[in-house]
């Protein structure tokens, strides 16, 4: 059995801004009445719903309510990060091949005041970061600096390489009216960005922003009536190592992308040669740099190489994240990579439309823990 | 209400049963970590039982000297109470006694710019300001092979 007896048949959001000065509630139960309009579908066919957080008030629960539905059946509220989108997905489309929901909807919510609260008084840090908050060391983009600087002293790659990353993603954001940053940069713009922590500049870290984002799944059978092309979730793995702690991970050149691209590729049949759209997480430039090579796109410490010679964008060999991803649309915690691959396959992307894209990756997660989906236009044989 | 981040103490431990003798021994000087006296490996975070064989574990002195694996700079403020400190270097360093066992801390005594992957360096206990506590800093010490 595979996944594709689910189907996404709608996909909502809000605007993307800096500061919305709206609650997460409120941008999340925008988000879903538009996917649910954008599948014909009304809030009352709704019996799923499911989303990520870490703790968000922003609730199943609360977003059922609010968008007017006094009973809710199905609803998980998983405490993640942005490392297990896809397994939400997964589980959403599950959740319907096995009969428990007939229509489940999948959101993400944004907003800046909630996100890690704010720093008032004293911090006690407890867990695995006892060990290493005290040291002024507690965020991701720490985390992942290291594991950047890992990977050029193994394979040498270079800030230059992470540059041509975020590049691609600046250029493809241009022509993404949705995006928050637009203005296209080149390498100079790059290594002129103010240093964050090293070897990251400012251009190699996601864009934060406000916003959500929201999907509207229901069976394969169901979908052929509704407004959309349906888009087949088709494949899906997830893997974490060294206990999901950072720092414990053996080998930094690589991510959870070693355990997850076989196990993905051997369940769809497919390869990194079949995908026409890679919306790969992008929290930091890094992210897509790893995780592109482990997933087989090239070998390791060709990245740079491979975005500087056009491989990456139109006309070349795969198309990474034509929105701009997080580095450039906004940081929306990937579930925005999973509304492009789908308005990808619909061919409903406009300008930045790929021609014939049948076949998208969409990756989730860094480090030690994450999954893929890999989405089609049609359901396999 | 405006928060004066530059005043406010670094991240306080906030031990729990299995790191509690990390914490104790630290504040006496000795960096000890938790190893299995039954199959000998060392497991830092610190877990009650071995994850190999589950035996019990208990806190031993671990040898104070390591490897760089990797490390950052940091160029902005992003922690509470480090402010002042930046630029600053945070390491991860793989300790002689077992391949893969890792502390991480500080790199002190060396500038930012001469930091290497693979440098030797000595742990030392410093106390973290806001409280009682004490971490380890590392700082750079002579290649292995020309230690005395």
């Amino acid at each position: 059995m595979d996944l594709s007896g689910a189907a996404i048949v709608g996909i909502g959001r809000t605007a993307y801004r800096r500061q919305s000065g709206r609650t997460g509630i409120s941008l999340a139960a925008e988000a879903v009445r538009v996917a649910l309009d954008d599948a014909g579908l009304a809030p009352a066919d709704v019996d799923g719903m499911t989303c990520f957080s870490t703790g968000d008030p922003a609730t199943p629960h609360r977003v059922s309510h609010a968008i007017g539905l006094d009973e809710i059946g199905w609803t998980v509220n998983t405490y993640a990060g942005g490392n297990q989108v896809a397994l939400v997905i997964a589980n959403a489309a599950a959740a319907i091949i096995t009969g428990q929901a007939d229509v489940v909807v999948v959101y993400r919510v944004l907003d800046a005041g909630v996100r890690y609260g704010k720093v008032t008084d004293a911090v006690e840090v407890g867990g695995v970061e006892q060990f290493s908050a005290p040291h002024g060391y507690l965020v991701p983009p720490q985390w992942f600096a290291m594991w950047a600087r890992r990977h050029q002293h193994v394979y040498g790659s270079t800030c230059e390489d992470l540059g041509a990353i975020a590049i691609n993603s600046r250029a493809h954001a241009v022509a993404n009216e949705h995006a928050i940053a637009r203005d296209p940069i080149d390498l100079d713009d790059y290594l002129a960005g103010r240093w964050i922590v090293e070897p990251f500049r400012v251009y190699d870290l996601a864009y934060e922003v406000d916003g959500a984002v929201a999907l509207v799944l229901t069976s394969a059978e169901r979908a052929k009536d509704l407004a959309h092309r349906a888009v087949y979730p088709i494949g899906a793995a997830e893997g974490t190592g060294a206990g999901g702690m950072p720092d414990l991970w053996p080998d930094q050149t690589s991510m959870y992308s070693r355990i997850v691209a076989p196990r993905l590729w051997e369940r769809t049949g497919l390869s990194a040669a079949d995908i026409d759209v890679a919306c790969m997480y992008d929290c930091f430039t890094y992210t897509v740099m790893a995780t592109f090579e482990d997933f087989g796109f090239c070998e390791k410490g060709e990245v740079g190489d491979y975005f500087r010679a056009g491989r990456a964008t139109y006309g070349g060999d795969v198309v990474v994240n034509p929105h701009g991803g997080l580095l450039s649309e906004g940081y929306l915690h990937g579930l925005n990579h999973h509304y492009e691959a789908v308005l990808q396959l619909r061919g409903g992307a406009g300008v930045r439309q790929v021609d014939d894209a049948e076949l998208a990756l969409v990756t989730a997660g860094a480090g030690p823990y994450g999954g893929a989906i890999v989405y089609g236009t049609e359901r396999p044989c | 209400m405006s928060i004066d981040w530059a005043k406010l103490p670094p991240p306080q431990p906030a031990p729990d049963l299995d790191s509690q003798g990390f914490w104790d021994s630290i504040g006496h000087g000795e960096l000890r970590l938790r190893r299995c006296p039954s199959c000998a490996l060392w497991h830092h975070p610190p877990l009650e039982h071995c994850r190999r064989c589950a035996t019990p574990t208990e806190f031993e002195p671990v040898t104070s000297t390591g490897t760089v694996y990797t490390f950052i700079v940091q160029r902005q403020p992003a922690v509470v109470g480090y402010s002042a400190l930046v630029p600053y270097t945070v390491a991860i360093v793989e300790l002689d006694d077992q391949p893969g066992l890792r502390l991480t801390g500080r790199i002190v005594d060396i500038d930012a710019d001469e930091v290497h992957i693979g440098m030797r360096v000595d742990s030392r206990i410093e106390l973290l300001p806001g409280g009682d506590f004490h971490i380890p800093v590392f700082s750079p010490t002579l290649p292995r092979e020309a230690t005395p």
